[in-house]
């Protein structure tokens, strides 16, 4: 444990003071949208609201919709850009060095990706990451099964990087987490049957091969059989038949790009370090829970039972 | 003023960033595709619709068993129907029978017959139950255990939900889906004169997954016997899924073989030992649409043909006739024993939600089944039985601690007419892990062809002008009974208390208008012919409606969960018949034993070792319908398995020794004894 936090300070301190020049201070956001989908739109306009609501007017917003324009055309010495969604952030990430990016709507491993592809430093490069912490999605299946101790967890080629973490997560909230983890998609069943055999839930962890829209039917299936739940990373997957997941909402990813966007504007600096979202929300299926006989008291309770829990986790 | 990033996070994310660049891992380089935001947040097609949601046991207005893929492998049992053992309160006779066909013969709480047709029996929702009896042909179904993710019984009447048949109850077998078998599967058996071997494979492609099974089955039977089975089949199921909102599934099975029948013992003259040919098949098709978040359709059709091709020869009757004897054309009687039955059944259903307190299913559906049998039914002609039928059952979760379940059926059929079967339930749940049960349903048991149109006979021609044929008339039934009633009350206990689950029911059924064999006194013989009947001392048979029962117990199933390695499963159950309306058969009462006890402990070595020991006993019983007074029968069965893997590979050797002590017994009939016998199993998934 000691070894990799050294690693860390040591490796940012190296960021940090190999930064080269610091990014401009800009007098305008421009946002690029992967496409004009109604989520994106929306965080547009929510964007727009939050920032006459915190009174900072000043900064001007344009859009650029990826969809029509091969190379977004952006006034890279004073816009911060926000690219929504993975295209966008790719098309952004080869814009001036110097022009602050931040992408959101991205994968973690996503932006990991395109951050070493690209070259760019993390001062002017950085995310909201679509990844809900592990602590924020443990704290979820403590409240709802308090008398959940095993829980087991799948990982594949992509999220197999994230053992170590998951593993501490878990051991900070008490929660004894299993792994498996899969080289290829016939090993999917099989090992979720292993795993559903000795764990009272599963937690959904992103990964493009264990967690896609064709798996979805045969783990949700297979779990359900078990008549065991499964917590899952999307308000999609918990209407498939997730039991329940936090997930950030349009205006709650908006009014955090707000915050970070005014905040380095008035500081001129680095863009802060990629983070998960700050504001979640609560997705629940009543209809899974009644069938698995899981008693969910009242949803307001359990969101604000998880506010407190973070907060002061966090003091 | 708070941080807007906390710590942890910060640092966490960094972390993984960090690392991830130290590690120089690009997953992108790696030939995986960068995921997109649509990964996560993208659609994912509703898997857990309300259909397909069961209710929670605690809800439930039956009592339900649900016996799982492990419990199955567990056993070690070679024949489908020999898992009901481990369900409280069930009947299973091996070998039962040897006019028609031999087979197991599986009922609940009594009054079982070689052909017991008190239950509906389906696979995935298709009835396999046998319009001639009633009852299953159970070693003739395109099935291989190992295709079988779970089985669920209701025990109790169900027609509410399951429609015609489900008098006593209900059995479903459901099979493991495309989507979670293994690729390739073999698995071999031999031993105590039966082998089997098995082929399965899934694969997928693009929106259509599928799984097919392939199998041969020997069963050499008994020694003293002529009940020997070959049988191979393949089945197939597919899904296909047509959109986010539809999905096509898709079944077909396909069998054939042969069986030996008759049984000297009990049949010298006409039925004698022979060998038959079965053949069947089915056809299935299910659409399911996924109309919002709280409503669900489904249009299922299917159709399924049965062939029995069977003839049998007299042995030479002058000697047997005595004065007649000279007179009569040939020596033998020529008997064509074919029976074919078809059946076809549209149904369409309905699941909603209605706020988070009411869920409801309603629906429909028509059947034909079709039965030919030239000797039964004493006709060259194909005979037709139609039945409709529409039900309804709303689940209302009055409050946390109680829930609500009524439902009914209403069906016409052809021989019948028109009725009603309701039911009402009351769910108290005063904590979490315990429901109290209390319930009350009607169900009627429509006449199976053999009680309603069974007019067999053997038809000698003589030399003489008047009578020109003798006649041996088996049975003479003239139709229109009235179905039997039954109005089944219980008080239900479910509860779990740490690692231990106890499931309790306290019965009390009322079967009224039982529909019984009897003597006609008045059968006409047709001009010109001799009836034998009376010469022989034999009695033209016919079913009546006369009598009624009461059959009162308790029957339990207990799980304990000794050690995260060790299972028991335990479970009993007591019933006693007694007549409450004159005129039921002398050994009705006792037809059904009055304890019966199964259990099932099953413990894991390690991770390559495991072992399960059974214990069965079935008090003594007076079997009806070509059974007889059986004694009191122990029996303990031993399983001992072996896992292994190896890449991908991985399988399984195991050894099955049924009947341990080697206790010799006979069971549902004197024609049957059972020693000890054993069997070696090897499976293989790759």
């Amino acid at each position: 444990m000691h070894c990799w936090l050294k690693k860390i300070a040591i490796l940012a301190l190296g960021v940090i003071l190999s930064c080269p020049a610091l990014s401009h201070a800009y007098t305008g956001v421009t946002i690029i949208l992967s496409a004009p989908s109604q989520a994106y739109l929306e965080f547009v306009d929510h964007f727009k609201d939050e920032l006459i609501l915190t009174k900072n007017t000043a900064l001007r917003v344009k859009v650029i919709d990826m969809q029509e324009t091969e190379r977004p055309v952006v006034a890279e010495n004073s816009e911060l850009v926000i690219a929504l969604g993975v295209k966008a952030l790719e098309a952004a990430s080869k814009l001036k060095f110097t022009t602050p990016v931040l992408g959101v709507y991205t994968p973690l491993p996503s932006f990991n990706s395109l951050l070493a592809v690209s070259g760019r430093d993390l001062g002017n490069f950085s995310a909201i990451v679509l990844d809900q912490p592990y602590a924020r999605q443990m704290l979820l299946i403590k409240t709802l099964l308090p008398d959940a101790k095993n829980v087991g967890v799948m990982l594949g080629k992509t999220s197999s990087q994230y053992n170590e973490l998951i593993r501490d997560a878990g051991e900070k909230k008490v929660i004894n987490i299993s792994i498996e983890t899969i080289n290829q998609e016939s090993e999917l069943i099989p090992k979720l049957q292993k795993l559903l055999d000795d764990n009272d839930a599963i937690m959904a962890i992103p990964d493009p091969m264990v967690y896609s829209r064709e798996t979805a039917q045969p783990i949700l299936l297979t779990t359900y059989r078990h008549q065991k739940p499964v917590f899952g990373y999307s308000q999609s997957y918990v209407r498939a038949g997730a039991l329940a997941a936090v997930y950030s909402k349009t205006r709650q990813l908006a009014k955090q790009a707000a915050e970070i966007a005014v905040r380095t504007q008035a500081a001129p600096g680095l863009l802060p370090p990629p983070q998960t979202p700050k504001y979640f929300s609560l997705s629940i299926n009543y209809q899974v829970a009644r069938s698995l006989n899981v008693i969910v008291a009242d949803e307001e309770k359990l969101y604000k039972k998880l506010l407190e829990a973070e907060a002061t986790q966090n003091e | 003023m708070k941080r807007f990033t906390n710590k942890e996070t910060c640092c966490g994310l960094l972390a993984a960033v960090i690392l991830a660049l130290a590690d120089g891992v690009v997953h992108a380089e790696e030939g995986n595709p960068i995921m997109s935001e649509d990964d996560y947040i993208g659609d994912v097609p509703k898997v857990l619709t309300v259909s397909r949601l069961s209710q929670a046991a605690a809800d439930v207005p039956s009592a339900v068993t649900v016996i799982d893929r492990e419990t199955i492998r567990a056993s070690g049992i070679i024949d489908l129907p020999e898992i009901f053992r481990l369900v409280p309160g069930m009947y299973v006779g091996a070998n039962a029978g040897y006019v028609y066909n031999t087979n197991h013969t599986v009922s609940y709480h009594g009054m079982t017959t070689a052909y017991a047709g008190s239950m509906q029996v389906m696979i995935n929702g298709r009835s396999v139950y046998s319009p001639l009896f009633g009852g299953v042909n159970w070693s003739e179904l395109p099935i291989a255990i190992v295709d079988i993710e779970r089985i669920e019984v209701t025990r109790g009447p169900n027609a509410a939900s399951y429609g015609a048949n489900s008098y006593f109850g209900v059995i479903n077998i459901i099979t493991q889906s495309p989507l979670v078998t293994p690729n390739n599967s073999v698995i071999a058996t031999r031993g105590s004169g039966r082998n089997e071997v098995f082929y399965r494979h899934a694969g997928k492609q693009d929106a259509l997954n599928y799984r097919f099974t392939a199998g041969y089955r020997q069963d050499d039977g008994l020694d003293n016997r002529n009940d020997f089975k070959r049988t191979r089949f393949i089945n197939t199921q597919a899904d296909y899924r047509l959109g986010v909102n539809d999905a096509l599934e898709l079944e077909f099975g396909i069998a054939d073989g042969a069986r030996g029948e008759g049984n000297l013992a009990n049949d010298p003259f006409v039925f004698l030992p022979r060998t038959k040919q079965i053949n069947n098949h089915y056809q299935l098709i299910r659409w399911r649409h996924h109309i919002s978040d709280t409503s669900d359709f489904t249009l299922q059709a299917f159709h399924s043909y049965d062939k029995s091709d069977d003839e049998t020869t007299s042995v030479n009757l002058r000697p047997i006739l005595g004065p007649l004897g000279p007179f009569i054309v040939k020596d033998n009687v020529y008997i064509n024993n074919t029976v074919v039955q078809e059946r076809a059944d549209i149904e369409a259903q309905q699941t909603f939600a209605v706020g988070k307190q009411i869920r409801a299913v309603w629906g429909g559906s028509v059947r034909q089944d079709s039965v030919y049998a030239p000797h039964y039914l004493d006709s060259g002609k194909t005979d037709y039985f139609n039945l409709q039928r529409i039900f309804g059952h709303v689940e209302w979760r009055a409050h946390e601690m109680l829930t609500v379940n009524a439902g009914a059926m209403v069906e016409h059929n052809d021989f019948t007419g028109t009725d009603i079967s309701p039911r009402v339930s009351l769910n108290f749940k005063p904590h979490p892990n315990h429901t109290f049960r209390i319930g009350s349903s009607s169900a009627l048991r429509t006449p199976n062809y053999v009680e309603e149109k069974f007019r067999d006979r053997l038809v000698i021609p003589t030399k003489l002008a008047n009578p020109n044929t003798l006649i041996f008339q088996y049975r003479g039934n003239q139709g229109n009974l009235d179905p039997e009633r039954i109005i089944s009350r219980e008080i239900g206990y479910l509860g779990k208390i740490g690692r231990f689950e106890l499931d309790a029911r306290l019965f009390s059924d009322q079967i009224d208008d039982v529909i019984r064999d009897s003597d006609i006194a008045d059968f006409k013989v047709p001009a010109k012919s001799l009836l034998l009947n009376p010469f022989l001392d034999a009695d033209v048979t016919g079913d009546v409606n006369r009598g009624g029962a009461r059959i009162e117990g308790l029957e339990f199933q207990a799980k304990w969960q000794i050690s995260r390695q060790t299972n028991l499963l335990v479970n009993h159950s007591y019933v006693h018949i007694r007549q409450t309306t004159d005129g039921l058969k002398r050994d009705f009462p006792d037809s059904a034993p009055r304890n019966t006890f199964s259990s099932l402990l099953t413990h894991r070595f390690n991770r390559q070792w495991d072992a399960s020991l059974a214990y069965y006993q079935v008090s003594k019983a007076n079997l009806l319908g070509d059974g007889d007074e059986i004694d009191l029968i122990r029996k303990s069965d031993l399983r001992i398995a072996r896992k292994f893997e190896s890449g991908r590979w991985n399988g399984e050797v195991n050894m099955v020794i049924e009947n341990l002590f080697n206790n010799h017994y006979e069971e549902f009939a004197e024609y049957n004894t059972f020693k000890r016998r054993g069997r070696v199993n090897v499976r293989l998934d790759f």
